[in-house]
């Protein structure tokens, strides 16, 4: 018993170094710098579309890099891609498991992926050459539920899993190129940086994870959140990280300065945050809780500027496209809207 | 109780009191599925299985442990492939679940008029926190205003869950900030937080509007209900490419 207190004080001890080195470098707080901006005034988003096909709880969705074709995956156990400027729906794909909780687009166009409850990542091709979309690999071996997944490029995603690890898989082969390990709870959600080669993760350990691809390494550890962190993505210029927690919260982690920056936050907000996208710009958060409700945050000022789908909570899922020209939400009721 | 307490209990309307679960998200889809293997009239789950599951779906404070890993190694073996005839019947009666919680509170029949600044805190903040309150503020004489309030009435009795209210820019007691070019207005909350405000909302409609109109405005911005649930009917789509 004696060198387990030993060795916890010494990670105490550790911990509280670093918490003042990190100190020592923060000369002044993003709210400071960000005094002199202009107020960015209420923000009302109108719905432009409405997305009507599936049948049940949408679960998650992907924009695709056209910003006009995104992916739907939802409870009735379907991927949908849809058209979001003719609400067309471009394919629509049975799942073997109606327990899905990530769909992916490739930045390519060509590949779709999900994965859930089945453990699994499967890779669709949506160009194959009779013109109907197949299963084209089955990434097997994570021991978790697949929380999230992430195209690098047609052969390579990275996905996030219950089993606490994040893994890099060769899509040709269908293997493990790199498990990233390190969690101490599963693996929530997973973003991608603007160069490709870091991704973010977010855990039920309560922190964020910058993880170097190729050298196969994590960098950087966040901490600060109380409870489990659902969402995760770069802010648009690559040097920042947003997470989204069940603590009610989400946060903005600095990377060159290796600390926090902000907490978005309110007392009168007590549900857990379970999704996030920024704007293109990154001064707005939008910010969607698992009491189907989205708040819109000025990322700069820490200050709410509004709240999307006003009345009827419905919201389960949001993405922003990649132009930054529309909002895409999935709700309960089995609908998607795009909004600006 | 913590607002997803009293979310859970509506919603499932359970003796137990029911701890707080995620409904988006990977963890939503990790209770939707044990939700769904509770209520599934699955024979084939003993006793002690079920048992389980409920153990599991919570989680003791005191298992740090077990409080980061959110699903258990019985629970992974529980998962097999499923009859779709239950999982169609699962999905309706949540999506209903969810429609009547939400119509769930107080119904109105007309539109109120709100006599003074007090009467306009009183409803704001005393209304039931799933009620929408909509005040429009008027002027006699002001273009636009009485066409509005006939659309209101209208949609009063159309939407009995929202509380419609009118108010004479007088009697707010600011008519320096509701003067004539703001007006008509329409402030939206809940839960006493401002969701939207339309000023001169007039702006957006023709010269003669209708209470369509008023509900078309309204629905963009995603704060009317829908009317009812319709149950979808469940076409047999295959899947493969669709026009």
């Amino acid at each position: 018993m004696g060198e387990m207190e030993e060795l916890r004080k010494e990670m105490e001890n550790l911990k509280d170094q670093i918490t003042a080195a990190r100190k020592t470098f923060q000369d002044s707080t993003l709210q400071e710098a960000a005094a002199g901006v202009t107020v960015v005034g209420r923000v009302q988003l109108k719905t432009r579309k409405t997305l009507r096909g599936h049948l049940a709880k949408i679960y998650a969705m992907h924009w695709g890099t056209d910003s006009t074709l995104c992916v739907s995956a939802s409870q009735d156990g379907k991927l949908i891609v849809w058209d979001t400027i003719t609400t067309n729906k471009v394919n629509a794909i049975p799942l073997k498991s109606s327990w899905v909780m990530t769909c992916a687009y490739a930045p390519s166009g060509n590949l779709v992926a999900c994965g859930g409850l089945d453990n699994m990542c499967s890779i669709y091709n949506l160009k194959g050459k009779d013109g109907n979309v197949k299963v084209m690999r089955e990434l097997a071996a994570h021991t978790g539920y697949l929380s999230c997944c992430r195209f690098l490029s047609d052969t390579e995603i990275i996905t996030s899993s219950g089993d606490c690890t994040c893994v890099l898989w060769d899509i040709e082969t269908g293997t493990q190129k790199t498990v990233f390990a390190g969690h101490q709870g599963d693996a929530m959600s997973l973003g991608v940086s603007p160069d490709f080669k870091y991704f973010i993760s977010g855990a039920c350990d309560f922190t964020a994870k910058l993880w170097d691809i190729r050298e196969a390494e994590c960098r950087q550890t966040f901490g600060g959140h109380e409870s489990d962190i659902n969402a995760i993505g770069f802010f648009p210029n690559g040097n920042a990280v947003i997470t989204g927690s069940d603590d009610a919260t989400c946060k903005l982690y600095d990377l060159r300065a290796d600390q926090e920056l902000l907490t978005y936050q309110d007392s009168s907000i007590m549900c857990g945050v379970t999704s996030l996208a920024s704007s293109k710009s990154g001064r707005l958060l939008l910010a969607g809780h698992d009491d189907f409700n989205v708040n819109i945050w000025d990322m700069l000022k820490a200050e709410r500027v509004g709240v999307l789908a006003g009345h009827d909570n419905r919201v389960s899922c949001i993405g922003v496209s990649s132009d930054g020209m529309a909002c895409c939400t999935g709700s309960w009721d089995s609908f998607l809207k795009i909004w600006n | 109780m913590t607002q997803d307490q009293k979310t859970a209990s509506m919603m499932s309307g359970q003796e137990e009191e029911e701890l707080p679960v995620n409904h988006t998200g990977p963890k939503g889809v990790i209770n939707d599925w044990r939700r769904f293997k509770l209520d599934s009239l699955d024979p084939t789950v003993p006793q002690s299985k079920r048992e389980l599951l409920r153990q599991m779906s919570s989680p003791r404070e005191d298992d740090k442990e077990r409080l980061n890993r959110k699903m258990s190694a019985q629970e992974y073996e529980m998962i097999q492939e499923e009859d779709e005839g239950s999982l169609k019947r699962y999905r309706t009666q949540s999506m209903q679940e969810m429609h009547e919680r939400l119509s769930f509170g107080p119904a109105f029949e007309e539109v109120k008029e709100l006599e003074s600044g007090d009467a306009f805190l009183e409803v704001i903040e005393k209304e039931h926190q799933m009620t929408l309150v909509i005040v429009h503020i008027y002027q006699h004489g002001v273009k636009g205003c009485e066409q509005l309030n006939s659309c209101l009435d209208c949609l009063a009795l159309e939407y009995p869950s929202i509380r419609f209210c009118r108010m004479d820019a007088v009697a707010t007691g600011a008519v320096e900030r509701f003067t004539p070019e703001v007006l008509p207005a329409l402030l939206v909350y809940k839960a006493g937080e401002s969701l939207a405000h339309f000023l001169a909302v007039t702006k957006h409609f023709n010269e003669d509007f209708f209470a369509t109109d008023v509900e078309g405005f309204l629905n963009e911005y995603g704060l009317l209900p829908k009317k009812e649930f319709t149950a979808w009917a469940d076409d047999e789509d295959e899947g493969g490419d669709v026009e």
